[in-house]
């Protein structure tokens, strides 16, 4: 059976779609069937990044109960040209759905982390999806926290920011911790001397002390990365680059991963 | 079936009812510490409250534990939580007995078997 992987931080702008994307693109090209879904309600940056203009059905309408989750499933494989499948599921990026799902009630949240954790059964079981990325908002966000209590392994997106540190530091241990849930780091634009291996193994033990947590990447601050103004998949479009290499590496550690 | 066979299987059937039973009677003295432990007299089940994840996260550890259990499952028996908990049936009868009390899960007898679940019209 396939797995739920939740791309969360404490901070905004820590790299999470990026992220999401470029780990679906390498599962995609390792032969997996992917689908990965914008649960950032707030700030919807998926659609913006694969265009939606044909949308049926947004990721919004299939937590309101208005429409089932097969209808809301974009292939976009033929974008990608791999082994693999890649699907989307877009939140609705504008005003009037961002101002509806960030006026909703209790009651709401519950029914939609049940239809949440309904997507084992309908992607992973029924359609043999091998993962299930969700693209989170950052912080404590009900959405967010539905998505993380529905997921196998949280994938936590974190800087050297100050803030974010600490931030991050407490939602291991107030919110991860709590619900029992595997989680890993990616520090995300790390400053290291790429050519030297102790630099960088002196970067990722201080990560570990830092969090007491598994790191399952290290991304060094890239000026391609910027200038590319997330606008392509870098694993896709530039596989000999090194971030392409590093979100690669990521993708192997989680399948490879017995207890994921 | 013979008459030996009928009557061998009398015993068995009289036993399974003293369980049955026993369980029933420690459903009711659970409710009655938990009526106790918040100083009620009667038994008044709280209104519905709504299982969302903030409610889930300010549970106490072994609550917690229980009750996403049974967000998973959709709908279980003491047994099949204590299953996925690797905790004893008895304490894991015993809490969601609690989340019933508190108003977070309903209960539902089918012949011998409870059944815990999150009531749909709960969910809105």
């Amino acid at each position: 059976m396939g797995n739920i992987i939740a791309v969360h931080s404490y901070k905004g702008g820590t790299g999470k779609t990026h992220i999401s994307v470029n780990l679906a693109a390498s599962f995609v090209k390792h032969g997996k069937k992917v689908c990965l879904m914008d649960l950032d309600f707030r700030a919807p940056s998926l659609a913006t990044f694969f265009g939606h203009e044909k949308v049926e059905c947004w990721l919004n309408d299939y937590l309101n109960g208005t429409c089932k989750i097969d209808k809301a499933l974009i292939d976009i494989s033929h974008r990608i040209n791999d082994r693999g499948e890649l699907f989307v599921v877009l939140a609705n990026p504008s005003t009037e759905a961002i101002r509806e799902m960030s006026a909703k009630d209790r009651k709401w949240e519950m029914r939609a982390l049940g239809r949440l954790l309904a997507l084992r059964n309908s992607l992973l079981n029924d359609k043999g999806f091998d993962y299930l990325i969700f693209d989170t908002s950052p912080g404590l966000q009900y959405s967010s926290i539905n998505a993380i209590v529905s997921a196998d392994l949280v994938i936590v997106a974190a800087t050297f920011d100050r803030s974010d540190i600490e931030g991050t530091k407490r939602m291991l241990h107030e919110l991860y911790d709590l619900f029992e849930k595997k989680t890993e780091i990616v520090m995300n634009r790390v400053l290291y001397d790429v050519s030297s291996k102790s630099g960088k193994g002196n970067v990722e033990r201080k990560i570990k002390d830092m969090y007491q947590t598994p790191v399952l990447g290290m991304i060094p601050c890239f000026c391609d990365v910027a200038r590319a103004e997330g606008a392509i998949i870098f694993v896709q479009e530039k596989p000999e680059h090194l971030f392409s290499k590093i979100v690669d590496k990521m993708a192997n550690k989680i399948e490879t991963s017995n207890s994921v | 079936m013979t008459k030996q066979e009928v009557l061998g299987r009398k015993p068995i059937r009289i036993l399974e009812k003293i369980r049955e039973n026993l369980e029933k009677l420690n459903e009711k003295m659970e409710i009655m510490i938990e009526l106790q432990k918040r100083g009620k007299k009667d038994f008044q089940p709280l209104p519905d409250a709504p299982l969302d994840v903030m409610t889930l996260l300010s549970m106490p550890d072994h609550l917690r534990k229980t009750a996403m259990t049974v967000c998973r499952l959709g709908r279980a028996t003491a047994d099949e939580v204590a299953q996925q908990t690797h905790r004893a049936r008895a304490v894991e009868s015993g809490y969601l007995n609690q989340l019933v009390i508190m108003g977070h899960l309903k209960k539902e007898r089918v012949g011998r078997k409870a059944y815990f679940y999150v009531e749909k019209e709960n969910q809105g």
